[in-house]
């Protein structure tokens, strides 16, 4: 099995070892010490942009689906309206399954899929081992991987950032620089993490979808979370928090961009960009739509009001005279 | 129980364990409802090791940006009504979320 998982690895770890390889070379080119942490960190930094920016097309494809959102909200809404304040587990998947099939009878989806994340954990697991196997390379004990020979990996291996040395983890360090340092990325990542998930708890979420049992474990969730970081970062090599840290800067920003532009319907963002729209006077999305619809619905309204007057002879119109039109007919005029 | 079932039970923990500690950390991403994880461990208690694992294999590979996603259950044992249905008509069942 290990060796099974070995070979399967072996093409993205040898992948992550060139790209980080010619970040470091183009680093060295534009004149940073090629021995120093600030390159070999710099070039984890670089992995991480070009993992990230390779997923660029399916951000996209999600900001344009959250466009489509706002086309089917009058449909949601009912699905919503017909399970409101049922908390049941047996309600809640009807409601998730009455949603899903929604969103594929109108084409858009909501979620950007798992492959992504599925494709994103090799690499993961490829740098921890590339990162990992560092001081075994430049001992001599473990295999050279792609452009990281021996003397690379001593190179890198020795690199440190603000005095720690990019493969030192919290277990087994030696100095108290490590400690800190491993410490503060761990304290980064955790404050990261957390962030983009209150973010968009506290900002993108409609206060319907805040009030039942699920929201309010993901809550709890939230708070254990960085407990849960610190008993792994301690693990990990410092290269390995600082790809962590990066990834998690990025979805940060990514997140902050599409709330910002794109919020979910019903949420607080929502509400504030349709605010910061009217003060700068510009037309809000949508709006032009649900007044509209409102308009549809108040006609429909008016229609079953109309056919509820009982029809006359022409007799007693004319007797009951003109001014005694019935209260509720009027009402449709507006 | 069948062998196949029992030997597919480390797999439906790790699926579980995920579940219960990897997931939270993560915003929703599943196109389909149940969820991949949720398909799993049905596909893998439903239909053992083997099967089971081919199922969620091609299940995983569906949920890709190109699919349209939507609901998509397990297929249901001969004989056994399918679990759209028991969902819609909200009758408890061995599916999660």
């Amino acid at each position: 099995m290990g060796d099974f998982f070995n070979s399967l690895l072996y093409p993205i770890e040898l992948l992550v070892a060139w790209i980080m390889y010619g970040f470091h070379q183009a680093f060295t080119t534009i004149g940073l010490d090629p021995a120093s942490g600030l390159a070999w960190g710099l070039s984890i930094i670089g992995l991480v942009i070009v993992m990230r920016a390779a997923m660029i097309p399916l951000f996209v494809k999600q900001i344009n689906a959250s466009r489509k959102m706002q086309m089917i909200q009058p449909e949601l809404q009912k699905i919503q309206k017909k399970y409101k304040g049922k908390t049941d587990p047996e309600s809640r998947q009807a409601m998730t399954q009455e949603t899903m099939a929604l969103y594929r009878q109108e084409g858009t989806n909501p979620f950007s899929s798992c492959l992504p994340i599925l494709v994103q954990s090799p690499f993961f697991f490829g740098l921890f081992r590339v990162l990992n196997g560092l001081q075994g390379i430049s001992e001599g004990t473990k295999d050279p991987i792609g452009p990281i020979t021996k003397a690379v990996a001593s190179q890198a291996e020795s690199a440190t950032l603000f005095g720690a040395q990019l493969s030192d983890k919290f277990i087994g360090a030696e100095t108290t620089t490590t400690k800190i340092v491993t410490i503060l990325l761990i304290v980064l990542m955790s404050a990261t993490t957390f962030t983009t998930q209150r973010q968009l708890m506290t900002k993108n979420m409609p206060a319907s979808a805040l009030d039942n049992p699920f929201a309010k474990q993901q809550k709890l969730i939230m708070y254990v979370m960085p407990v849960v970081f610190a008993v792994s970062g301690v693990n990990f090599p410092i290269g390995v928090l600082l790809y962590w840290f990066t990834t998690n800067v990025w979805s940060m920003t990514q997140q902050f961009y599409v709330i910002r532009r794109m919020p979910a319907p019903g949420s607080a963002a929502e509400k504030a960009l349709h605010e910061r729209l009217a003060k700068r006077g510009k037309p809000i999305p949508g709006e032009a739509e649900r007044k509209a619809r409102e308009a549809a619905e108040a006609e429909e309204a008016a229609e079953r009001t109309r056919q509820r007057v009982q029809p006359k002879g022409k007799k007693r119109a004319k007797k009951s005279g003109p001014g005694s039109t019935p209260a509720k007919a009027k009402q449709t005029d507006n | 129980m069948s062998v196949g079932q029992v030997a597919a039970k480390p797999l439906v923990w790790l699926v579980r364990a995920y579940q219960l500690v990897l997931s939270p950390m993560r915003p929703a991403t599943c196109r389909y409802y149940p969820s991949c994880s949720a398909y799993a461990v049905t596909a893998l208690t439903r239909y053992g090791l083997l099967r089971g694992t081919w199922l969620t294999i091609r299940r995983l590979g569906r949920c890709n940006p190109w699919s349209p996603g939507g609901v998509d259950h397990v297929p249901a044992l001969p004989g056994h009504p399918d679990d759209a249905d028991l969902v819609a008509r909200h009758i408890p069942h061995e599916t999660t979320t």
